[in-house]
């Protein structure tokens, strides 16, 4: 009896090695995955431009250079779109906040005149919409078209969002403490900015990153609804440096050979400047994104 | 009777004799406040969401841009607008395109993050998890216009791939003006990009397993395999329904950004969607409004059945269900 | 400070939708309670009346969901009073906003407010009640000298001990020097050592502030040791009011006689006889006459002989050196506490618990029992208690 069970016991072990070292192999397999296109357009950044398109820039940097970022320091439409961004990122953020904070913790009270309604109100844009051309037709009549705030407005609520700030009132707020202040003599609106604004402070955070994320992401609504360049956001101007439609470049030669040539760094040295502030962002703010993705994972 | 009770009372003080109205006018008269916290949302739902659904009234329309949904020169004309499309030469190949990329893109992308999470979590050293973790989430912060230039930079005419086989003697390959390679590009980039992000959900949920039950596992002589298999996986069951109810009910509302990012004049046979069919008749060359919001409308009727068939099927099978 | 006065008072907790059916049907065994349900709704607490005098200390006490917290709540105007009229100091308040109705609460979970100091948190409702700031640095500070909190005014409620945080929340509640004080279980989240420690506070406490109490617990010790009045509940209904004294020594039914004292009283199935107007009870080939104050409330209510249960304290039944008009018991289990023994023993088929002190007043001995042992019980005709088939005193 006892000698089997020890045999089993080794069996086991010799076993759990082998998966223990296939799964550290795969997985390390997957960052590289994940971490070359990145690194190699880092790389592809600071070399060449004649090394990379021979396909000699593989692994390291060949014939360092900073040309491609000289070069972008002279595009105007760039720092142009960046600005425009961060005014939108920073205006989405600030409104979104006003408006969802507040709406989730009505929500998220069972005394809420009409409770049911506002719920189902809420809940029906998340599966049904009018779709893109009345969504366009709403925006025009609201005189909102070429302007900055059709980039903007539409972004202040995300009904995920303010679903996910409902769950986190919901959990994370005792009913004890409302009540403590109620006692203590406060009305609803001094409960909500005394007692519940200072102690939501975290899904604040996640809140104004899944805004700011979005908005300084996005492109399509600024490509619909935006004629004038002065108003392009990053994105919509990187649109136009990284995604030249090949059909167009036609024929062959030494001509569309050197276009390229020059383009080429300026698109991998756009990638890096557009992203790089939220990749660097990222691994502080991580385990935020994070909690918001388990707070809206939480069933009602 | 219970106010009779209280006239009886001499001294009543003269808050009880304005409260005598009815319970819900002081429950009301207590909670308003919510109302106003709710308000600034309830306007921008009703803006941008309800609006536009009232809008598709125009799918039901001859209707030109500028005029009004309700006046007196409305055209009715029932439900040509959807006729004319299920008779569109486009309809069977818009219908086949979106529906291949979605199922194709739902095969790998659904099981994709909870591979992942189950390979995570057996992971012995807690840092090495949470630095892996770091990295697989990262490229869901790239926007699609930095990811689709990026599928240019490296399968482009004169992208790496290219550029390596160009070198050792290979032959140049259009991937963006071949139909063939949009869906793999498609797919495989959206995985690379989103994987990481969808694992999360999973990893939190194996991080809450009681750590007794993996030690018990152990003490009865269960493998690290025969613990995913049995301790794990029934762990995250729930969610798995619960996403996979989420997905299927989302598998119509495919990406359309992004396909439209990447559409070339070689790959339209296959890049062209519902959705980005619906942007061009809608919002480009010469429009023709009320014909782009039917197709719309037929797109998001077709996500609110299947979402509704997945619903009911997993709450017949499993406890599982989103309402 | 006040007189409270409750009348007739109702709750209702009207049925949540298609919530509860599912359950029923499945027929799952959860019956918590016997809380009465009708069309309307579940009653939680009925036929609430009751009288409070200034600075009287009540306590509300029974075992989880006889309607003592939704009692305190709807005081605390937390719940809607469902029927029924609450006045304080004579005003009727039903309809009166919490804030309005002069009254501060300590909550089982402290409710501290974690984002503010202690200071902030005890000033907090003062500041709310727009009291100027020397006069709520002076009571705040005057209430940290009585709850010995002064050094810890500027920490967070998270740096603070369990025994430390219930300070600060009663020191919350006692700031707004209110009408009406309620407690609700302020002591069940602490361990064994501080709770003993913390009533003994409470009872300083109020020596020191002059206000009128209500405080709700499910610890029969916390009701006897605290309350001037004590209210029992059970499923809703009040099973009786009294001093500490009152509810020991004559419990109105079953339920308070089981309730209240440690360990619990006995209870045996008995005969009550009445021969010749003169009342005894019997009980296993043991009789015993009762004492004339019980001939005189049995005779007022003219019981007749029935079957009984009776109840009789542990510390009650005495130990005999030999059988005859005894009750024989057979020792389980016993156990030596220190000045007395607790004999677990089964007596007449019921489970009972004996309690004899290890040594009698001339510092003899008492013969050590063990399992199997024979004990042979008697008990005095002052200390019985009869209770008739519906679970009534039969004195009341």
């Amino acid at each position: 009896m006892q000698k089997v069970s020890k045999m089993a016991g080794q069996k086991t072990i010799s076993g759990d090695l082998v998966f223990r070292i296939v799964n550290g192999a795969l997985l390390g397999l997957v960052a590289l995955i994940v971490l070359y296109p990145l690194y190699f357009v880092i790389i592809a950044s600071i070399s060449s431009p004649e090394a990379v398109l021979a396909g000699k820039v593989v692994l390291y940097p060949v014939d360092i250079n900073f040309d491609g970022f000289q070069k972008i320091l002279e595009r105007a439409d760039i720092w142009r779109g960046y600005l425009n961004t961060i005014i939108y990122t920073a205006l989405t953020v600030i409104l979104s906040l006003l408006v969802t904070v507040p709406a989730g913790w009505a929500l998220s009270r069972k005394t809420l005149p009409g409770k049911k309604f506002w719920m189902i109100f809420f809940i029906i844009p998340m599966f049904f919409g009018g779709g893109l051309i009345p969504f366009y037709n709403v925006m025009s009549s609201l005189k909102l078209v070429n302007t900055m705030w059709a980039v903007i407005l539409p972004s202040i609520l995300s009904v995920w969002n303010l679903f996910m700030t409902k769950t986190f009132f919901e959990t994370s707020i005792p009913d004890g403490l409302i009540e403590a202040a109620k006692i203590d003599g406060a009305g609803q609106f001094r409960v909500f900015t005394s007692v519940v604004l200072p102690l939501s402070k975290a899904i604040m955070a996640v809140m104004a990153l899944y805004y700011a994320v979005g908005q300084w992401n996005s492109y399509f609504n600024a490509m619909i609804f935006l004629q004038d360049e002065t108003l392009y956001p990053l994105q919509l101007v990187l649109k136009e440096i990284l995604i030249a439609s090949e059909s167009t470049v036609g024929g062959s030669g030494e001509t569309i050979l050197e276009q390229f040539r020059l383009a080429n760094q300026l698109k991998y040295v756009s990638v890096i400047v557009s992203s790089l502030p939220v990749l660097c962002l990222y691994p502080f703010v991580q385990k935020y994104f994070a909690q918001g993705v388990m707070i809206g994972s939480l069933k009602e | 009777m219970k106010q009779k009770q209280k006239a009886a009372v001499p001294a009543a003080p003269p808050g009880a004799l304005l409260s005598l109205g009815s319970k819900q006018w002081k429950h009301f008269k207590e909670n308003y406040p919510f109302l106003i916290m709710l308000l600034p949302a309830v306007a921008v739902v009703f803006l941008f969401n309800y609006l536009p659904i009232y809008g598709v009234l125009i799918a039901f329309q001859d209707f030109m841009p500028g005029d009004k949904i309700f006046s007196d020169t409305t055209i009715w004309v029932g439900f040509h607008n959807f006729t004319r499309f299920f008779t569109d030469v486009q309809f069977w190949p818009l219908m086949k395109n979106t529906f291949l990329l979605c199922i194709l893109g739902f095969v790998i992308g659904f099981p994709l993050p909870i591979i992942i999470s189950l390979m995570l979590n057996a992971l012995a050293g807690e840092r090495t998890k949470k630095f892996l973790q770091t990295i697989f989430t990262a490229p869901h912060f790239i926007s699609l216009v930095v990811l689709v230039g990026m599928l240019q930079l490296f399968f482009g005419r004169y992208g790496l791939v290219n550029n390596v086989f160009a070198n050792i003697g290979g032959e140049r390959f259009s991937y963006f003006l071949e139909s063939s390679a949009f869906r793999p590009l498609y797919i495989l980039s959206s995985n690379w990009q989103d994987f990481g992000w969808s694992a999360i959900i999973y990893i939190a949920a194996l991080a809450n397993v009681d750590p007794g039950q993996h030690e018990a596992a152990i003490l009865d002589g269960a493998s690290r395999f025969q613990r995913v298999l049995h301790i794990d996986i029934p762990a995250i069951m729930p969610m798995i329904s619960v996403m996979l109810i989420m997905s299927i009910g989302g598998l119509m509302g495919v990406g359309y950004e992004k396909a439209l990012l990447m559409q070339t004049d070689g790959n339209l046979p296959v890049s062209e969607l519902i959705a980005t069919y619906v942007y061009k008749k809608g919002l480009t060359g010469v429009p023709d409004q009320a014909y782009a919001t039917a197709i719309g409308l037929f797109n998001s009727i077709i996500n609110v059945v299947l979402l509704i068939i997945a619903n009911t099927t997993s709450k017949k099978f499993s406890e599982n269900s989103l309402w | 400070m006040a007189t409270l006065s409750l009348k007739n008072i109702q709750k209702i907790y009207p049925h949540s939708g298609g919530q509860k059916k599912p359950k029923k049907k499945t027929g799952e065994p959860e019956k918590k309670s016997n809380l009465q349900i009708t069309d309307q709704g579940v009653i939680a607490v009925q036929s609430f009346n009751l009288e409070i005098a200034d600075k009287e200390f009540i306590v509300l006490v029974g075992p989880s969901g006889c309607g003592k917290s939704t009692t305190l709540r709807m005081v605390a105007g937390l719940e809607e009073i469902s029927a029924g009229e609450l006045y304080i100091d004579g005003n009727l308040v039903n309809d009166v906003e919490p804030k309005n109705r002069d009254i501060a609460m300590v909550f089982q979970s402290y409710a501290l407010y974690p984002h503010m100091t202690v200071y902030e948190n005890m000033a907090f409702p003062l500041k709310l009640h727009k009291m100027p700031k020397d006069e709520i640095d002076r009571r705040v500070k005057e209430a940290a000298a009585i709850l010995d909190i002064t050094q810890y005014l500027d920490r967070k409620p998270k740096a603070l001990s369990g025994g430390q945080r219930q300070r600060v929340a009663i020191g919350r509640a006692i700031v707004r020097e209110p009408k009406v004080l309620l407690m609700d279980e302020p002591l069940s989240n602490l361990d064994a050592k501080l709770r003993n420690q913390m009533r003994a506070e409470i009872i300083k406490l109020r020596q020191k502030i002059n206000t009128t109490f209500i405080y709700v617990t499910h610890d029969q010790t916390e009701a006897m040791t605290l309350g001037d009045r004590i209210v029992i509940m059970k499923d809703g209904f009040i099973q009786q009011i009294g001093t500490p004294q009152e509810v020991f020594d004559h419990p109105a039914n079953l339920f308070v006689a089981g309730f209240i004292g440690m360990p619990q009283m006995n209870f045996f199935s008995a005969k009550l006889l009445a021969e010749d107007g003169r009342y005894a009870v019997s009980v296993g080939g043991c009789k015993v006459a009762l004492s004339e104050e019980k001939q005189k409330n049995l005779a007022a209510h003219k019981a007749a002989s029935q079957e009984i249960t009776l109840g009789v304290r542990p510390s009650h039944m005495v130990l005999s050196k030999q059988a005859g008009n005894t009750l024989t018991a057979t020792v389980e289990v016993s156990e030596l506490m220190g000045s007395e023994v607790h004999f677990h023993a089964n007596a007449d088929g019921k489970d009972i618990v004996v309690i004899v002190p290890t040594m009698d007043a001339n510092g003899q001995r008492i013969d050590s029992f063990h399992h199997g042992d024979a004990l042979n019980l008697t008990f005095s005709g002052n200390v019985c208690h009869v209770f008739g088939q519906d679970g009534r005193n039969l004195e009341f």
